[in-house]
């Protein structure tokens, strides 16, 4: 077993330390960690990390804290030992879940996995380097270990939360490794994640607003090769058909590759390869009606209508394209497995009611274009900070 | 008699007519592939470059087929490290004529005659059906080009010396057959006749199987070919072939270092940003073409291998000769997936 953070050793002894909910501590920690993350030298080189610095700003952890501890009905704690396991490859993922379940006092131990690498390494060093009261390195662990289950089944006796991230098969094969009777999972499964653009929006937008729209979309779409689980894959365009649609698309279509250009994202060959196999397969089930690879970065498929969507990966940089007469006609083909719907164009009537008619059936964030990966406190649908936490009533008479 | 025998310029004019038939007949068949074609806007090619090449992993993912379910008269399988393989179907003719291919290409070294065989294998490999598919195929479909077999290694895969001897012994001093996968032959075989001086100076070595174990022990083509040289063998043909296109080999000629196509077949080496053919001295991806696949769509396929074309119509045979390269590293993605498996 590897330490990336905090004091080596048995990771299951218990501890005498204590922490509270929104501990000075840990905010002091939180704080430092932020400022080296958003020092103009990381964020020029991993952007996604800027959002995390973010994320960790002062006002922010304020915000957090005080939405833990509102509540005038009970006492708010720390839920207790807190084990992590996040996703192998969106490498900021695990400090979102531990920050907040560190802000709520817990003592945490995160399984960082052996594929990490580029951001999460920078994350590890500037933990690191942070200044941290004592406290801190020994409640707040971080290692890497092999697939190794005896280890997982130790940490999952010892904690009072587990928190799995990552594919539907991660969380079944964990899953089989009881917890302690009082313990319980937070799950973070499987997700799609979409687009929509209106049609009389786009139309009614200025070059400018266009242009920033795809900016945000490409963002969202590229960062994390399309395969993070809010990033955005296919495109619904809503409230126009036949050729307004097409006219739109292609315009989009010529935008996403400039941004592209400009940022110098590539595609390999390999993935250029991967996406035509994916796009291929959705032709010959018929789900797919047209095909076009105008370059290696860019892949654009035609959908037989919204319901054949594909909700697996197909490759970074792959957009298959569907029309729809309004949101309200899109919610039935939305499901559990839904997570991110990123909107272009739409009023917020519009988004209320779409919201409204999904009615917590599927889709558990509704954002507009660029945010899609920016994370929250609610997230897949639960409030972060109240699973971290634990309420005690106290009645005097 | 040989099958390498076309120009280039007769192979494409031969060749575009008949793989843009084959494509016709391959649409009105099999439906997943007419809707590929079509979604692609794919109408018709003046030249090999031109034809509508498939990726070659989606005969792992679809069943591609041209023939109904009763025609079907086998079904191939690759090997994967992954755990997809490819199903390839063919039906009896289809079958009857990538044999008859095969031994027309490599009978244009072995001659006529069925030779005595030397498998650099093992038999017990035969058994194990989870290695089975791609090296068992592999050599039960050579070994039909040989006779009075004898197996260079034993059960354990160990070098069996004495049935080496004895097969040396019998018909070394005739021109026999040695076959084998490239690394087999390195350290079984090639280690073995030079230690033991063994005489194998009227074998024809054909090969195949990959380069990359013996580059990572640095050997190269060039090398391999100059050390066997040594223990007297000088007829020795790499070749290249997958059972995606099962049938179609791409040998290496009498001086080394290219491999040649056979008049029913060809190769295209595309640039992997744009797509485009690449001209001779620039690798790229490989894509290879035959008339062969009549069962099935797998008549223009793009290979996950990188090669390039060594030049055209001015080699030991004609048209082009080319190299392998190497493969293309799969693509992996980075996303919430794959956090855990468990320990095996």
């Amino acid at each position: 077993m590897r330490f990336r953070f905090g004091v080596e050793g048995d990771l299951t002894t218990p501890s005498g330390d204590r922490l509270a909910v929104g501990d000075p501590r840990v905010v002091e920690f939180l704080s430092g960690l932020a400022r080296r993350l958003l020092a103009p030298a990381v964020a020029r080189r991993h952007p996604e990390l800027g959002s995390l610095g973010y994320f960790l700003r002062p006002a922010e952890l304020k915000r957090s804290v005080d939405r833990m501890t509102q509540r005038q009905d009970a006492l708010v704690f720390p839920r207790g030992n807190v084990f992590h396991l996040p996703p192998a490859n969106v490498d900021t993922i695990f400090v979102y879940s531990w920050a907040i379940s560190a802000l709520a006092g817990n003592h945490n131990v995160v399984r960082i996995s052996s594929r990490s690498a580029g951001a999460a390494e920078v994350i590890l060093e500037a933990l690191r380097e942070t200044p941290a009261d004592p406290v801190i390195a020994r409640t707040q662990r971080m290692v890497t270990y092999g697939y190794d289950d005896t280890v997982t089944a130790a940490l999952s006796k010892w904690c009072d939360l587990r928190v799995i991230w990552g594919g539907d098969t991660a969380v079944d094969t964990i899953r089989k490794l009881p917890l302690r009777p009082s313990a319980r999972d937070l799950t973070f499964p499987d997700r799609t994640s979409w687009a929509v653009l209106s049609v009389p929006g786009w139309r009614a937008a200025d070059p400018a607003a266009r242009r920033a729209a795809v900016v945000g979309f490409a963002n969202d779409a590229y960062w994390f090769d399309q395969a993070a689980c809010s990033s955005p894959r296919t495109v619904f365009l809503v409230g126009g058909r036949g050729t307004e649609a097409a006219e739109l698309r292609a315009e989009f279509l010529q935008l996403l590759l400039d941004v592209v250009d400009r940022r110098g994202w590539t595609v390999d060959p390999a993935m250029a390869v991967e996406k035509r196999v994916n796009a291929y397969e959705l032709a010959a089930t018929g789900a797919a009606t047209a095909l076009d690879f105008p370059d290696n970065r860019v892949t654009a498929v035609t959908l037989a209508g919204a319901e054949r969507a594909p909700r697996r990966w197909i490759g970074a940089g792959a957009f298959p394209f569907a029309e729809v007469d309004s949101l309200l006609g899109l919610a039935p083909a939305m499901n559990r497995q839904d997570q991110t719907v990123s909107h272009f164009g739409f009023t917020p009537a519009e988004l209320g009611a779409f919201a409204v008619e999904l009615g917590g059936r599927g889709v558990d964030r509704i954002v507009p274009f660029g945010s899609a990966l920016t994370f929250g406190a609610i997230w897949d649908g639960y409030d972060l900070p109240g699973e971290f936490t634990r309420l005690t009533t106290l009645k005097v008479t | 008699m040989s099958v390498f025998t076309l120009s280039q310029a007769s192979k494409e004019e031969q060749l575009v007519k008949e793989l843009s038939a084959l494509t016709e007949h391959h649409r009105a068949r099999c439906e997943p592939y007419d809707r590929i074609l079509s979604a692609s806007g794919f109408t018709s090619a003046s030249s090999i470059a031109d034809l509508p090449w498939l990726p070659v992993r989606l005969f792992k993912t679809l069943e591609l087929k041209c023939i109904p379910d009763d025609e079907v008269f086998k079904v191939l399988t690759s090997s994967g490290t992954t755990g997809d393989v490819s199903r390839i179907h063919l039906d009896k003719a289809a079958a009857a004529e990538q044999q008859r291919r095969l031994a027309a290409t490599v009978q244009t070294v072995l001659g006529s005659k069925r030779l005595p065989m030397l498998l650099v294998d093992t038999k017990a490999m035969l058994k194990d059906r989870r290695s089975f598919s791609a090296r068992g195929a592999g050599v039960l479909g050579m070994s039909t080009f040989g006779r009075d077999h004898v197996w260079a290694l034993d059960h354990d895969g160990e070098v069996d010396l004495g049935a080496i001897r004895g097969f040396l012994d019998k018909h070394g001093d005739q021109p026999f057959l040695i076959f084998g996968f490239t690394f087999l032959v390195w350290l079984h075989l090639y280690e073995v006749a030079l230690a033991h001086g063994l005489d194998l100076s009227n074998g024809i070595l054909i090969h195949s199987g990959g380069w990359k174990k013996l580059i990572d022990q640095a050997v190269s083509p060039e090398e391999f070919r100059d050390r066997l040289r040594r223990v007297g063998l000088t007829r020795v043909h790499n070749y290249y072939g997958m059972v995606e296109q099962i049938g179609t080999i791409f040998l290496e000629g009498p001086n080394g270092g290219s491999l040649y196509c056979p008049d029913f077949a060809d190769v295209v080496v595309r640039d992997p940003e744009t797509w485009a053919e690449l001209p001779p001295g620039e690798p790229g991806l490989l894509e290879v073409v035959s008339t062969l696949p009549t069962s099935y769509p797998g008549h223009v396929l793009l290979t996950e291998d990188l090669g390039v074309v060594h030049g055209i119509d001015d080699g030991d045979w004609p048209g082009k000769r080319f190299s392998v390269l190497g493969r293309l590293p799969r693509a992996e993605a980075r996303g919430c997936s794959d956090t855990y498996r468990g320990a095996a």
